[in-house]
């Protein structure tokens, strides 16, 4: 009964969620940023943290291995809910990424090198079929990959918030039953294509500028690797 | 504030909303003295304190200790010890911070360079040790952890000195989240923007606005590890104490200026309000309240603003804790025991308003985001402590009415078998939640 209820109230929160996503997502507090930031490829980002491996879910309900979206290109992860509706929660962060998107897009050198990846927080209410409306509403005219991924259960979701380190707690109602609210510290990851996390961004950081210098910096930095054997080719050649 | 007003703050504060408001546009005061990035912060009534105490031998085990007392005036427990829990040996327990989840607490020891990582997120009222991190030195060749501060998904530790000569050149460190260190940058020994810099380290405290981070400066192992009157008599190691502060660009972690601050600059607190380009710190040895300001064209300037007590008698101001709408600053002073408080309403002209003896010796001082509880500790250093009878070694709780500080609560440590009381962080309660993994979802 319980479930049945929390269905029919999540598709109408996800209708809302959608419609304040795809519309205007409501006014959200920008974070101050009163600096001009170094220039991409000026600066090494630090490798903080691999990602451990996990099987998730894709809309079409088929298992995929989260190493298969965090590796071969550089990638943005981010937790979120279909039905939030925190104006300064998942569709502030879903601004944020539109316009990082667009500012990938502009930038002809990072063309098929980037994605988005969000993973669903509540799998117990974020089944594929909801993450597949999420999806299709997300990736319609999107021009990049963007993945939208959620669990088979809460226990197979756990390790990949543990290694991530994002806390997620649901809030009671006021008779003590779990309320739709879920808290988390909103964070979005970035990640080299080696699958290694090299930045974090928790809402002081969502600064879609600095963001797109980091993804820069990134590229350049891959393209200096590829181009390191060539200069050493090169230098063999010239003895 | 009544506690269930607070805990409805709490739950507020633990929202996604509160994670944007806290790191975009506070972290001000001791609670807010904290990182800005870390969640949580204590805008209500704190209910635990724990106090990161240096074992002393013959005293209980002798062991460092982190010691959580109740400060719930509504509890039954209120100003007594709740917990405690020993890391078995003693290395010169010193500072700590929260990791950005606020979940765990980062210890450190600065002679053994030792760093304890705390759980206080499932049960603040009885921390347990986790991790002990102990590759510090062969990691960076650094030693002396210092200070932890939070940034996402990472700690930033700023330190004393280095395994080499044991003297203040020095630099910052990171580690993840889960202990494993990622990197190393040397406090700049050369010219910087045409400023010498001397290497020397103590606190880091980040000004996410500004893409701004600012290091002070103490002293090495050389001199911390050894007797105060010794030191003060050795004309040689007298020449040893930092004299800079250094302005980072925190994106890259490169040094862009080094600011002259004589005297060993110490806690480092910004003004985080929009539109407020400072920070202050307190020189120790020479007694000075200092203005970090941004100029109209962008560079920064350090400005001694203030005189703390006289300082020909050198009162050693040890501590400061910033109010939270940054107009007002207590100042510890350590030889004769005073608590001062100083009006900021105009940062370049703070005035002493208030000052009370609060102890024979007194070093920290922390003060709740309300600025109606203030809270301070006595131990300083091992080797710096007094002897004898001024060796008192407790933390006492105030209220402060805004002209008054009246004693709430004391904790006797000497008494009490616990040791040396020297570094404070609050935590509360959990709110009301559930884990996702909860059946009952």
């Amino acid at each position: 009964m319980l479930r049945a209820w929390l269905a029919a109230a999540a598709g109408v929160l996800w209708t809302c969620a959608v419609a304040l996503a795809a519309v205007d997502p409501g006014a959200a507090v920008a974070p101050r940023m009163e600096f001009t930031p170094p220039r991409p490829g000026s600066y090494t980002l630090q490798k903080i943290q691999p990602v451990a491996d996990a099987a998730l879910l894709e809309p079409s309900g088929r298992s995929v291995r989260l190493s298969a979206v965090t590796t071969g290109k550089i990638t943005l992860l981010t937790f979120f809910y279909t039905y939030c509706v925190d104006p300064l929660g998942c569709p502030f962060a879903y601004r944020t990424l539109i316009d990082i998107r667009n500012r990938v897009l502009r930038d002809a050198g990072l063309t098929g090198r980037v994605r988005f990846v969000s993973v669903s927080l509540d799998p117990s209410n974020d089944t594929p079929e909801a993450i597949g409306r999420y999806h299709d509403m997300i990736s319609r005219d999107s021009g990049m990959e963007w993945d939208v991924l959620t669990a088979r259960s809460v226990r197979d979701l756990l390790p990949v918030l543990d290694d991530f380190g994002q806390d997620v707690s649901v809030e009671r109602a006021a008779d003590g039953t779990p309320s739709r609210t879920v808290h988390h510290m909103l964070k979005m990851f970035l990640i080299d294509r080696a699958g290694v996390v090299r930045e974090i961004y928790s809402l002081a950081f969502l600064q879609p500028v600095v963001m797109l210098n980091d993804i820069r910096t990134l590229y350049l930095e891959e393209q200096a690797g590829a181009a390191r054997p060539a200069v050493r080719t090169a230098r063999r050649s010239a003895h | 504030m009544n506690h269930k007003a607070s805990m409805s703050t709490r739950i507020r504060f633990c929202s996604l909303a509160v994670g944007l408001i806290a790191a975009a546009s506070v972290a001000r005061g001791d609670e807010t003295c904290n990182s800005p990035y870390i969640s949580n912060l204590i805008k209500g009534q704190e209910d635990f304190i724990h106090v990161w105490t240096l074992g002393e031998k013959g005293l209980g085990d002798g062991s460092d200790k982190l010691v959580t007392i109740d400060v719930n005036p509504a509890s039954k427990g209120y100003g007594k010890v709740v917990g405690s829990v020993s890391v078995g040996g003693r290395g010169e327990a010193h500072h700590m911070g929260f990791t950005d989840d606020r979940k765990y607490l980062w210890a450190g020891d600065l002679d053994d360079s030792k760093i304890y990582v705390f759980d206080v997120g499932s049960n603040p009222s009885k921390p347990r040790l986790v991790r002990t991190i102990t590759d510090l030195a062969a990691k960076s060749g650094f030693v002396g952890p210092h200070t932890f501060y939070a940034l996402p998904g990472r700690v930033l530790i700023g330190n004393l000195s280095n395994s080499k000569d044991k003297g203040g050149v020095t630099g910052l460190v990171t580690y993840n989240n889960k202990g494993t260190f990622i990197a190393k940058y040397d406090i700049p020994t050369g010219l910087v923007a045409g400023v010498k810099g001397d290497g020397y380290g103590y606190d880091v405290a980040v000004n996410p606005a500004k893409n701004v981070l600012l290091t002070s400066s103490f002293t090495g192992w050389n001199n911390y590890m050894r007797s105060l009157g010794e030191v003060v008599k050795d004309p040689e190691a007298m020449k040893h104490f930092g004299a800079t502060m250094v302005v980072w660009d925190l994106k890259s972690m490169k040094p862009t200026q080094v600011l002259s601050v004589p005297g060993a600059p110490l806690e480092i607190r910004w003004a985080l309000a929009p539109g407020q380009n400072w920070a202050v710190t307190a020189a120790a040895l020479t007694s000075k309240i200092w203005l970090i300001k941004q100029d109209a064209h962008g560079a920064w300037t350090a400005k001694d603003v203030a005189t703390i007590g006289d300082p020909a008698k050198i009162p050693l101001p040890v501590d400061i804790s910033i109010s939270a709408d940054a107009k007002g600053l207590w100042v510890n002073t350590f030889m004769d025991g005073l608590t001062h408080y100083f009006d900021l309403t105009d940062p370049e002209h703070p005035k002493e308003t208030y000052q009370k003896k609060t102890g024979r010796q007194v070093n920290m001082v922390s003060q709740s985001w309300d600025g109606k509880r203030v809270y301070i500790t006595s131990s300083l250093l091992s080797k710096w402590d007094k002897a004898g009878e001024d060796n008192e070694q407790v933390l006492r709780g105030y209220r402060w009415d805004g002209h008054e500080l009246t004693a709430a609560f004391e904790v006797d440590f000497t008494k009490e078998k616990l040791g040396r009381p020297h570094h404070m962080k609050f935590t509360a309660k959990p709110a009301a939640q559930v884990a996702l993994a909860d059946p009952s979802r």
